[in-house]
């Protein structure tokens, strides 16, 4: 294997639900330390997608590669962070965030400070030990970013991590994710439904088509870091915005009429 | 959010318990729960030696409160509660044992459920205290007898509210761990049983009632001692006043193993809302 900088290679994946087609031919190369969003309209299969490259589904042909190694399961060297926090009830914050490492039987000293020092960069010093019920719904999903982190995986899987928020503490995750980024430039593979969102945070927005799935564009977003909040009013970001809108407007009418009809 | 406004929203948290009226006693409305009390006895004091005035059909709280200190000072009613308790834990406990294995067992395979279904949703709707005459034919008057329907009463409940637990455990949280590369055993000690762990304990809760039932009803179809001999051997003579000390004991014992088993379970499951 040739040593190249993609983290991860995608080539001719396809993926079917019984009659339904879901992906069809995914070509994507992501460069390691490169924060990628993926967006499309409800059933576009971009979910599905980050599932196979997670290890939690089986793709029907082609494959993904992290570093040259065919994914075959899920494992350590991807964090998955999912759209609900499914923290475990009966576990603390600290023991809710080891649970990777503790599954994989790495809990140790050394963990024990790398969980401190995580629930710090995550925002939750002081919190170590509350228990999910205790928690709002910005600060479980922190928790369950930082158990993501936790096994330090080399690629981080973001699952519409952010839309059971509302929609201010939503901004402020953006803005901390964006930050905690920065800070570990780890390869980040962000799963949402939100344009704005996607620009805001991403070095490139994969655009999704819908039935079959596949990758309509890539669009490598030009904009300064670090990123205030309000670079979001400005002309360059709103022109990516607009752009992306009107790649998927039709697509969503569909899939918005579809789901009416039944 | 602030670490002020979070314990706050600690405090409220809901008493789901059953019970909450006995609960009350010790805490708001107390006056009312403890007039009603009284008024209750007065009124059964007052039927007892004026209405009907005949300790034959019917015994005072006074004279109920006067044959316990007696059987008690006689030593007589250690015998009755030994062998009550006796029968009562052995058969409890095996039960709980049996139950969470077939409950492990009905979640985790097919071929178990379907074969093992029939048999315990059939006999859980069975009154199968009725049964306890013929265990006595079979086993006979000795302890083994009540034990077996005490078992056969408690291990239903246990039973199915294991698998039930098992079986309602998220499938969300499951493929969590899964994505961290989980195997199946870590799968079920760090989510499922956790997850059950409520409703198992339910179902010992339940069970303590039903074995109560078991023990008595078996001990008033033959028994040489046990708090349901010395009932009916009461009823026989027309000694009121033991009758009634016999099932005080038995209600002190209900009420006493479930809140005790309520604090238990906040203990152990303290993340229950």
């Amino acid at each position: 294997m040739t040593a190249s900088t993609h983290k991860l290679t995608v080539s001719r994946l396809t993926k079917r639900f019984g009659d339904l087609e879901v992906l069809r031919g995914i070509n994507v190369d992501i460069d390691r330390g490169q924060f990628v969003s993926i967006v499309g309209p409800s059933g576009c299969g971009k979910t599905t997608f980050l599932r196979i490259v997670g290890g939690l589904e089986h793709s029907d042909s082609g494959e993904a590669r992290i570093d040259g190694r065919v994914i075959d399961g899920p494992g350590t060297d991807r964090g998955f962070v999912f759209q609900q926090d499914n923290l475990l009830p009966w576990r603390d914050v600290v023991s809710n965030t080891e649970i990777g490492p503790e599954i994989n039987g790495k809990l140790g000293p050394e963990q024990r400070a790398r969980t401190k020092k995580l629930l710090e960069l995550v925002g939750l010093r002081g919190f170590e030990s509350y228990y999910p019920r205790q928690l709002s719904g910005g600060m479980r999903q922190r928790v369950n970013l930082a158990r993501a982190l936790a096994v330090d995986p080399d690629l981080l899987l973001m699952d519409e991590p952010f839309s059971a928020l509302d929609a201010q503490t939503r901004e402020i995750m953006q803005t901390e994710l964006s930050r905690i980024w920065e800070e570990g430039k780890k390869t980040v593979l962000f799963v949402t439904h939100q344009i704005d969102e996607a620009v805001y945070l991403s070095d490139r927005v994969l655009v999704f088509g819908r039935r079959p799935g596949r990758v309509s564009e890539d669009i490598t977003i030009d904009l300064p870091r670090p990123r205030p909040l309000d670079i979001k009013r400005t002309p360059a970001f709103v022109a990516y915005v607009e752009h992306i809108w009107k790649l998927i407007e039709n697509d969503v009418r569909v899939s918005v009429l579809e789901e009416h009809v039944g | 959010m602030t670490q002020q406004a979070l314990s706050m929203e600690n405090k409220r948290t809901p008493d789901p318990s059953p019970f909450r009226g006995l609960g009350g006693l010790f805490t708001h409305d107390r006056r009312w729960a403890w007039g009603s009390i009284l008024g209750g006895l007065a009124l059964w004091e007052f039927i007892s030696r004026v209405v009907v005035g005949s300790k034959l059909f019917l015994a005072a709280p006074t004279q109920v409160v006067m044959a316990m200190i007696e059987l008690t000072s006689s030593g007589e009613i250690w015998k009755h509660v030994w062998t009550s308790s006796l029968e009562f834990f052995l058969g409890y406990f095996v039960a709980c044992f049996l139950g969470v294995a077939l409950g492990l067992a009905m979640a985790s395979s097919r071929a178990a459920k379907a074969a093992l279904q029939p048999w315990v949703s059939g006999l859980y709707a069975t009154p199968t205290v009725a049964l306890a005459p013929l265990f006595i034919l079979w086993f006979g008057i000795g302890i083994f007898s009540k034990v077996v329907v005490v078992a056969v009463l408690v291990i239903f409940p246990v039973t199915i509210n294991t698998e039930t637990g098992l079986l309602t455990t998220s499938k969300n949280l499951i493929e969590t761990v899964r994505s961290f590369g989980a195997s199946s055993r870590q799968i079920f000690f760090k989510v499922s049983l956790p997850s059950a762990l409520p409703f198992i304990f339910a179902g010992f809760r339940l069970g303590i009632g039903r074995g109560l039932i078991g023990v008595v009803v078996a001990e008033l179809f033959g028994a040489r001692a046990g708090l349901g001999q010395l009932i009916s051997q009461s009823a026989e003579t027309f000694n009121m006043p033991n009758l009634f000390a016999g099932v005080t004991i038995l209600a002190i014992a209900g009420i006493a193993m479930t809140s005790g088993f309520q604090a238990l379970e906040r203990k152990l499951i303290p993340w229950r809302e």
